[in-house]
C-alpha cells in the first residue's frame, strides 16, 4: 500500500499500511484520534486479536463500540462506561417505582369513582 | 499480599513472574480468583491495566478495577458490542417506562378532572379532558408500536439476547443524556458488581 495513504493505525504505529491491514477499514487516516483513544485504552495488538474473532461483517459494529467504551474510559477513569450503565439502571428503578405509585393512586380515585356512582 | 514467602497474586501467576511487595495488581487480584485477572488481561492487557491503576489515586483503584472486570466479562460475552449493547437496552427501557409513566399520570389527571369540583367552567373540564385523552391516545398508539422489548432488568439477559438498537447513541449524546439525569456517586451502586 502506498505509504502516504496508511490507515489511522498504522500511521501511529509507524509502519507500513499493508494491503490487508485489519485495522484500515474502520480507522481512516482522516480521524488519528479515533485509533489513538482506541490504542491507549486496549492495545492495537488486542484489538487485532479482538477483530479476527468477529466476522468480517460485524467489525465495524465492534470498533464503534470499543471506541466509545474506550472514550467513556479516557473521560472517566474510574468507571468508564459501567457508570452509565449504573445510571440507567438507577433511572429505571426510580421510573418503575413512580409508576407503581401512580398506578395505586389510578386504583384509588376509580374505586372512589365507583363509590360515587 | 506479594513478597517473600506469600503467595503472588492472580496476575504475577498468570504472568509468571515474581510478586513484588509493591504489585500493583496484588490488592486487587487475589489468588483465589485467577478468572479474575485472566479475562481483563484477554481484553485489555496488563500492561494497560497497570497503567490506568497507576493514573489512578490508591482509594479509587478498587473500583477501577471492578468496573475494568465488568466491562472485560461484557465484552468476552457479547464480542461485537460489549458494554454498549447493555446501554442501548437500558435506554430502551428508560424510554419505554417514561412513557409508561406519562400514560399512567395522564390518566389519573383524567379521572381528577371528571370528580373536580365544577369551579371551571364546563367548556374548559371538556376541553382538558380532550387534550388528555389525545395524549392518552396518542401515548397508547406509541407503546404499542414499541418493539418487543421484555421487561427484564437482568443485564446479562440483555447482553446475550440480541434484542439492541445497534444504532447505539454517540458518546456526547449519552454523556448528554448522563448529565440530565441525577449525578448519584456510582460507588453507592453496590448492586452493578456485588
Amino acid at each position: 500500500m502506498n505509504p502516504t495513504k496508511r490507515c489511522a493505525a498504522c500511521k501511529y504505529l509507524r509502519r507500513r499500511c499493508p494491503k490487508d491491514c485489519i485495522f484500515s477499514p474502520y480507522f481512516p487516516p482522516t480521524d488519528p484520534d479515533k485509533f489513538a483513544c482506541v490504542h491507549r485504552i486496549y492495545g492495537a495488538g488486542n484489538v487485532s486479536k479482538m477483530l479476527q474473532q468477529i466476522p468480517v461483517q460485524a467489525r465495524a459494529e465492534a470498533v464503534e463500540s470499543l471506541c466509545f467504551e474506550a472514550k467513556c474510559r479516557v473521560e472517566d477513569p474510574v468507571y468508564g462506561c459501567v457508570g452509565i450503565i449504573s445510571l440507567l439502571q438507577t433511572q429505571i428503578q426510580k421510573t418503575q417505582s413512580q409508576i407503581a405509585q401512580t398506578q395505586a393512586e389510578i386504583t384509588i380515585a376509580q374505586t372512589q369513582s365507583s363509590q360515587f356512582m | 499480599m506479594g513478597g517473600p514467602g506469600s503467595s503472588p497474586c492472580a496476575s504475577c501467576k498468570l504472568l509468571r513472574r515474581r510478586c513484588a511487595k509493591d504489585c500493583i495488581f496484588a490488592p486487587y487480584f487475589p489468588p483465589d480468583d485467577p478468572h479474575k485477572f485472566a479475562i481483563v488481561h484477554k481484553v485489555f492487557g496488563a500492561s494497560n491495566v497497570s497503567k490506568m491503576l497507576q493514573e489512578l489515586p490508591v482509594h479509587q483503584r478498587a473500583d477501577a478495577v471492578n468496573s475494568l472486570v465488568f466491562e472485560a466479562n461484557a465484552r468476552v460475552r457479547d464480542p461485537v458490542y460489549g458494554c454498549v449493547g447493555a446501554i442501548s437496552y437500558l435506554q430502551n427501557q428508560v424510554s419505554q417506562l417514561q412513557m409508561q409513566l406519562a400514560v399512567a399520570q395522564a390518566e389519573i389527571l383524567c379521572i381528577q378532572m371528571q370528580h373536580e369540583p365544577t369551579l371551571q367552567s364546563h367548556h374548559q373540564v371538556l376541553e382538558l379532558d380532550q387534550d388528555h385523552k389525545a395524549l392518552l391516545l396518542n401515548n397508547n398508539n406509541n407503546i404499542n408500536n414499541c418493539g418487543n422489548n421484555t421487561n427484564n432488568n437482568n443485564l446479562g439477559y440483555a447482553m446475550s439476547s440480541g434484542q439492541f438498537n445497534s444504532n447505539f447513541a454517540s458518546p456526547s449524546s449519552i454523556m448528554q443524556m448522563q448529565m440530565q439525569m441525577q449525578m448519584q456517586d456510582p460507588l453507592k451502586q453496590e448492586s452493578l458488581w456485588t
